[in-house]
This record gives structure tokens, C-alpha cells and sequence, in this order.
């Protein structure tokens, strides 16, 4: 097995009834486990937001640096932001930017020591899902009259 | 480095079925992690029919049930059978608390009953606590102070000093928390996991305790503690209704005073 380094692994080793080793099991757990439960659910999808966030900023250094080269690279880059490949893509970044943002405040005010209780958990919970969702379409509809105008 | 698959020797199996008697009426089934280390076989998931309305309305109800009537070779922990002892940990339907007090009702569906997660299976539902027992006596969780206690007199708290340990002596140790823990399943080598760092904070909050310097020290440790990412799903998992995760915050929040 890999974890060589994991003291856990002594532990792995048991014994049958009539003394010799066997490798014991590991007890289910990702196969098993409620993952779908707010806490862990949100806590992974923090993760997963904050990646995506950071992925998304090689885009804006595409947009970056296509202005700095002049026109014609900066068509390129607005022609795939534009199409329908880019679109979803800038959509899921300012999703996972605003997720990001909300449940990382959620994240601040329990290291400030509130909110620490199952209901109140799942409350600022609903929150950060309903505040991620309205955030995200008011961006777009931001950007499109912006864009429009 | 964190594994998401079983090893290939703990990839569970279909098992075989106990079907209940034709006249029951109030039928449920039970699927029961099986694993006998004799056999030499993967794990498996056994399924039980059982008549609840021949069997007491707790899911340990129902276990003592299938090992004294159905299979003898069923192994669980139980002792109390009222939630004081914290034997019967193991995960049921998906989250993890004391079968002797979780109603059959609360389940809907088939009852699936596994081992607590992430932990070496000694056989069926018994896993290998050692290593949270290694790390419980590393805390010291027991009192520790210079000063000699008043004679023929205990060691005296205000109402006030006493109210900060509620909420954590009430801890039994089913360890529930701490291996409903993602954090603690990938790194519970040295991470030392909700129940303990609640047992941890219980000693440093207690007023007559006067070692606090030194148990912040020992926790003071990127692994130890701050492997804490405030998951919650120990808060949500305990079936005494604690909160581990406030626990370790009020642990992080007075690390940060001490820094300044």
C-alpha cells in the first residue's frame, strides 16, 4: 500500500483466530457517508469555487494581455469570450467567485467564534446558495446593460 | 495524500439474504456490513428481514434482535443500550451516531448499517479505535496543576467557571465526530480530529487546570489542529448534540490572542 508514511497503517494488520496476520479492511467511507448533507456539501463546493476562481484567472490574463497586444489579439479573445463556449465559461467563474466570496465570509465569522449551531449553520447556508444565485444573475444583468449601452 | 477509492481488499461485496417468516407483516430490511477476518473474503453487505412488530423500535433493538434469533456470528459493540456508553457508534444510513438511539422509524427504506468510516474493520461492525485512543492520551485529558489542592477540600470553580465546561464533559467518546470527518479520514495520522481536540479544549477551559500554555503549545501545529477546515459534519453527526467545531474555533481564537 502507498501510505508507507501513515502510522495509521499498523493498524491495518490483524490477526484470524488461529493467530496468523490478515490485512483488515478499511471501513467505508466517501461510499457511504451522506456527502449530500449541507456541511460537507458546501464545505467541498468552497474548495471547488476557490480552484475554479483561480483557473478563471488565466482568462482575465488572457484579457489582460490580448489588450496589451493590440487589436487583433484582443478580437480573438472577445470573439471566444463571446461564443458559446466562452459565455458558460465566464458564467460558471462568476458563480464560483461569488459562492467563493459569500461562503468564505461565512467561513469569517466563525473563525470570529458565531454561528457555530447546526441551525444557524444551515440557515447562513441557504444564504450563501440564494446569495450566490441573485449575485450572479445581477452581475450578468450589470454586464449585458453595460455592454448593451 | 488523501485515497477516495478502498484498497482493493475492502471493496464490499453482496451478501447473502435472512428472509423473514411468510406471516410477518411489518417487514424492513437491514443491510449489515459483514467482514470476518477467517475467511479470507472482501467485506460484505448481509440483508436482514426482520418483523418490526416483533422487535424493540432502536436500531440496536433490532441488531440484538438478528444476533439472538436470525445470525449468532453477527459482532457489534453495545453495552448500555441508552446513549451513556458510547459503544454503539457506527454509521447508519449515511450519518453516523449510537444505534440505541436511533429509531428504525427515523430510517426510511432499508436500514443500512455500516461500520464507523474510515477505520480498520476488526470484524463486521467493530472497527480499530487505537489511534484515537493514541491521541486522547496525548492531549493528557485529566488535571493538571502545581499548585496543591486546599486540604480535605476540592479544588473550588465559581457557577460561572463550572458553565464553560457545558457542552463539552458531556462528551462519551463514540468518536461519531471524528470519523464523520473528511479532514480526519485523509489525514488522521496526524490530525488530531473533533472528539479529541473537544476533550483537548474541555481541559483548557477548565478554570482549575493550569497547564493551558502548554496543551495551546502542543496544539499549536499545522496538523494537530489547524487541519480543522470547519466542515461541520461533526456538529451535525453527534448524537449528544455537541459542537466539536465550536470547540476547536474557541481553541484557534485563543492561539490567535496569544499571538496578539
Amino acid at each position: 500500500m502507498a501510505h508507507s508514511n501513515d502510522a495509521r497503517e499498523a493498524l491495518m494488520i490483524g490477526r484470524r483466530t488461529d493467530g496468523t496476520t490478515v490485512r483488515r479492511p478499511l471501513s467505508p467511507h466517501l461510499q457511504v457517508y451522506d456527502m449530500l448533507q449541507m456541511t460537507s456539501a458546501l464545505s467541498i463546493m468552497h474548495r471547488i469555487s476557490g480552484a475554479a476562481w483561480s483557473v478563471g484567472l488565466i482568462f482575465f490574463v488572457w484579457w489582460v494581455a490580448a489588450a496589451a497586444a493590440g487589436p487583433e489579439a484582443y478580437g480573438r479573445m472577445a470573439g471566444f469570450m463571446g461564443s458559446f463556449i466562452g459565455v458558460p465559461i465566464l458564467f460558471g467563474i462568476t458563480a464560483a467567485a461569488w459562492y467563493h466570496i459569500l461562503a468564505g465570509i461565512r467561513h469569517l465569522m466563525w473563525d470570529f467564534g458565531y454561528g457555530y449551531d447546526i441551525p444557524t449553520t444551515y440557515r447562513t447556508g441557504w444564504i450563501v446558495i440564494a446569495g450566490t444565485a441573485v449575485m450572479t444573475v445581477l452581475t450578468w444583468i450589470v454586464a449585458i446593460v453595460a455592454w448593451a449601452s | 495524500m488523501a485515497t477516495f477509492t478502498l484498497p482493493r481488499n475492502s471493496t464490499v461485496s453482496t451478501g447473502q439474504t435472512y428472509k423473514a417468516a411468510p406471516d410477518a407483516k411489518n417487514v424492513r430490511s437491514f443491510k449489515i456490513y459483514r467482514w470476518d477476518p477467517d475467511t479470507g473474503e472482501n467485506p460484505r453487505m448481509d440483508t436482514y428481514e426482520i418483523d418490526l412488530d416483533k422487535c424493540g423500535p432502536m436500531v440496536l433493538d433490532a441488531l440484538i434482535k438478528i444476533k439472538n434469533e436470525v445470525d449468532t456470528t453477527l459482532t457489534f459493540r453495545r453495552s448500555c443500550r441508552e446513549g451513556i456508553c458510547g459503544s454503539c457508534s457506527m454509521n447508519i444510513d449515511g450519518l453516523n451516531t449510537l444505534a440505541c438511539l436511533k429509531p428504525i422509524e427515523d430510517v426510511v427504506g432499508e436500514v443500512r448499517i455500516n461500520p464507523l468510516p474510515h477505520m480498520p474493520v476488526v470484524k463486521d461492525l467493530v472497527p480499530d479505535l487505537s489511534q484515537l485512543y493514541a491521541q486522547l492520551r496525548m492531549i493528557e485529558p485529566w488535571l493538571k496543576a502545581d499548585t496543591a489542592a486546599p486540604p480535605d477540600e476540592e479544588r473550588r470553580q465559581s457557577r460561572e467557571e463550572r458553565a464553560r465546561l457545558d457542552g463539552l464533559w458531556e462528551c462519551i467518546l463514540c468518536f461519531c465526530c471524528s470519523t464523520a470527518c473528511p479532514s480526519y479520514w485523509w489525514n488522521g495520522d496526524r490530525y488530531l480530529g473533533p472528539a479529541v481536540l473537544l476533550q483537548a479544549y474541555r481541559w483548557i477551559a477548565d478554570s482549575r487546570d493550569e497547564y493551558m500554555g502548554e496543551r495551546l503549545d502542543q496544539l499549536q501545529d499545522p496538523f494537530r489542529l489547524y487541519r480543522c477546515h470547519t466542515i461541520m459534519n461533526c456538529a451535525r453527526t453527534c448524537p449528544k448534540g455537541l459542537n466539536p467545531a465550536e470547540a476547536i474555533g474557541k481553541v484557534k481564537m485563543l492561539l490567535a490572542e496569544r499571538e496578539g
